[in-house]
């Protein structure tokens, strides 16, 4: 980064069912935690970056940004980010490069979704969005199934067990019982996974990220300082299908949006004290990690067998504290944040992709 | 397995527009190939506009490289593996409000049928769009080579009318549909009238009939009647010739049916246009099933195709 980005305030609803709640009063209430923990105050806000993904689909609500810009008092100018999952990272994406360019120097990130008002089998179908509708959805495949082809590959490919991949959510809802945002403050017994009921074999209801709703929002300035730096920001994309890939058992947009952080942070991955990844299904954090050369392939799961010096979704990650999709992107990089704060150490990075990696974003922060 | 019926829907993001039905089409060809299974899983609630119940899907890798996901049709799902080899099917996949009907292509393991050891004997097979000409054809090749040849008699619901030879023997739907589960039909289709369901079909013991006289079993027939004839005694028994209209394009094909059709007099105009619209189909077919005939012989001059078939039959019944 040319001139330093930095993290200067941070807000969130928590996870969950809000049935008492519109896209905009969660959008409302992410933003005023934001400003009141920022050094700035809301005028100071040049622009505003929405993320969200089912707007149209789960509440027939397009223009966010307008809707965000509408919370502030001055109406800042205002866009919104769309990368189906991974719209939050794109948001903040978006937003480095306004500070960077000059055009704005403190904008806000918001990312919103609002899946509970309509039915679970109207949200799978929206959600298979995300994949390619012409290619992928005619088959009556959700995203859970995708994840399941994936997950069924790499039992094969891997000799990784069921059992095994039990640790994955396991370890995920011990972490958020002591996240208060969390949407399942619950310990799960590892073998309580795969006896949950099917969803897309291999994979089981608790190997899949929960329908939730939530907001996050951050504040990002060059102006107003903070001890937390965007180190790197980094995108990368794939092909859409997963029918048009060499490969299902390992992300490509993961690999090169990686490579391109650490270069960008002039860091190793063994600098890197806490991460928050992207398993929107247990079995994508095994690839996540491998990809991003955490572990050899096949081998993500010694990751999650035993403790190690990295933290991994200590947040609960999207399987435990809750994945209101294109919120996870920014709650991610606030729960990094948060984490390197409280260890006082000096990396942490936060993985996000949206379908199937077609999209990947990856943020390196940097603790001062 | 068949998967229940889909039911109707409305929901946007499983679309099922005339256009975007007409954009999967084009894809259908290249996914009937032979795939080998890479991965498979089965999706315990699929998506709205989908039958409800599990559906197991496969990835697939066909033989020309490329991937898919489509439904893979087996009944038992733990009897998959990896590696597996799947022959395409295409089957009904979604209907929608309109009453729009999708086809998508499945994939299925092959089962191991026996293969028929013993060859039955040949069936000539005549195949072409109505006005073509197929009777003339017939009924010159009776003469010409009748000592080696016979007609087959066509069974069928439809009700007797004036103009009919002897080809036809009339039974009930429910003599029909008896003989047909009773598996004494070597072929059978139905096609669908204003006000009621018509079928056709062979019987086997006409067929076998003629073979007991050392003479050649001759049927003039469609493509649905043809398929099923192939099926059954297994395609190399089938002699299987397509009657095609003079004319360079089909346009100047589908006129030179529309006049002998008129020139007929036996049907009315709103049945000529019927005709008409099967024929097309029945062109179509031609290209498309290319395997299912022998020769494909241009009926612009009678008396050449009735020796050059009269040639072709001959040439058969002496290797």
């Amino acid at each position: 980064m040319q001139s330093p980005i930095y993290l200067t305030g941070t807000g969130q609803t928590r996870f969950g069912e809000h049935w008492d709640m519109s896209i905009k009063d969660l959008m409302e209430e992410s933003i005023d935690g934001a400003i009141d923990s920022a050094d700035c105050t809301a005028l100071d806000i040049d622009m505003v970056v929405v993320a969200n993904m089912l707007g149209e689909v789960a509440s027939d609500q397009a223009h966010l940004g307008a809707m965000a810009a509408s919370l502030l008092p001055h109406h800042p100018p205002a866009l919104r980010a769309e990368a189906a999952c991974a719209s939050g990272s794109v948001a903040l994406h978006t937003a480095c490069a306004l500070l960077e360019s000059g055009k704005a120097e403190t904008v806000l990130v918001v990312g919103v979704e609002k899946m509970t008002d309509i039915s679970a089998g109207k949200i799978a179908a929206g959600l298979m969005g995300a994949a390619d509708a012409e290619k992928d959805a005619p088959s009556g495949l959700t995203f859970p199934g995708i994840f399941g082809l994936i997950a069924s590959r790499y039992m094969h490919e891997f000799n990784l067990s069921r059992e095994q991949l039990n640790h994955v959510s396991a370890r995920h809802h011990k972490n958020a019982v002591s996240n208060p945002f969390a949407q399942f403050r619950k310990e799960i017994p590892a073998e309580s996974i795969s006896t949950s009921p099917k969803v897309a074999d291999p994979l089981c209801m608790l190997d899949c990220s929960p329908i939730s709703d939530g907001a996050a929002a951050v504040i990002l300035s060059t102006k107003f300082k903070s001890p937390i730096k965007i180190a790197a920001s980094q995108l990368a994309t794939d092909t859409l299908s997963i029918t048009d890939r060499p490969t299902v058992t390992s992300f490509a947009a993961t690999k090169d949006a990686m490579t391109a952080a650490l270069e960008e942070a002039e860091i190793d991955r063994s600098d890197i004290s806490h991460i928050e990844l992207h398993d929107c299904f247990s079995i994508a954090a095994l690839i996540s990690l491998e990809d991003m050369g955490f572990a050899n392939p096949g081998e993500g799961i010694a990751l999650y067998e035993k403790e190690n010096p990295m933290t991994i979704n200590q947040s609960g990650g999207l399987k435990a504290c809750g994945h209101p999709v294109a919120a996870t992107g920014i709650k991610q990089v606030i729960d990094v944040s948060k984490q390197m704060k409280e260890s006082k150490s000096e990396y942490g990075l936060a993985h996000n992709f949206g379908g199937a990696a077609a999209t990947c974003g990856i943020h390196i922060l940097a603790y001062a | 397995m068949e998967l229940p019926l889909p039911v109707a829907f409305t929901f946007s993001p499983m679309r099922n527009t005339p256009a975007a039905n007409h954009r999967a089409q084009k894809n259908l060809q290249q996914k009937m190939q032979e795939g080998t299974i890479l991965s498979f899983t089965t999706v315990r609630h699929p998506p709205e506009g989908f039958p409800v119940g599990p559906r197991v899907i496969g990835l697939i890798e066909l033989e020309d490289g490329t991937k898919v996901t489509s439904p893979l049709l087996t009944s038992d799902a733990s009897s998959l593996t990896i590696g597996m080899k799947v022959l395409p099917k295409m089957r009904l996949s979604r209907v929608n409000d309109q009453g729009l009907r999708t086809y998508d292509i499945s994939y299925e393991i092959p089962v191991q049928k026996p293969v028929k050891q013993e060859f039955p004997g040949y069936v000539l097979a005549l195949t072409g769009p109505s006005g073509v000409g197929k009777t003339t054809v017939s009924l010159l090749l009776s003469t010409t080579v009748g000592s080696y040849v016979e007609r087959v008699p066509i069974l069928t619901t439809r009700e007797p009318k004036e103009g009919d030879a002897d080809e036809y023997i009339h039974v009930s739907p429910e003599e029909f549909l008896a003989l047909k589960n009773e598996g004494k039909l070597a072929t059978s289709t139905s096609i669908p009238s204003r006000d009621e369901k018509r079928w056709y079909g062979y019987r086997t013991e006409d067929i076998e009939a003629i073979w007991e006289e050392k003479k050649i079993p001759m049927i003039i027939t469609e493509m649905n009647l043809l398929q099923g004839l192939a099926s059954h005694y297994g395609r190399r028994s089938i002699l299987s010739f397509g009657l095609m209209p003079p004319g360079k394009s089909k346009r100047q094909k589908l006129s030179a049916l529309l006049h002998r059709l008129r020139d007929r007099g036996r049907d009315t105009e709103k049945q000529i246009e019927d005709r008409m619209k099967n024929a097309e189909a029945d062109l179509e077919f031609f290209a498309k099933r290319s395997e299912l005939f022998d020769d494909l012989i241009v009926n612009d001059d009678i008396d050449s195709v009735v020796g050059q078939l009269g040639g072709l039959v001959l040439e058969r019944v002496k290797a």
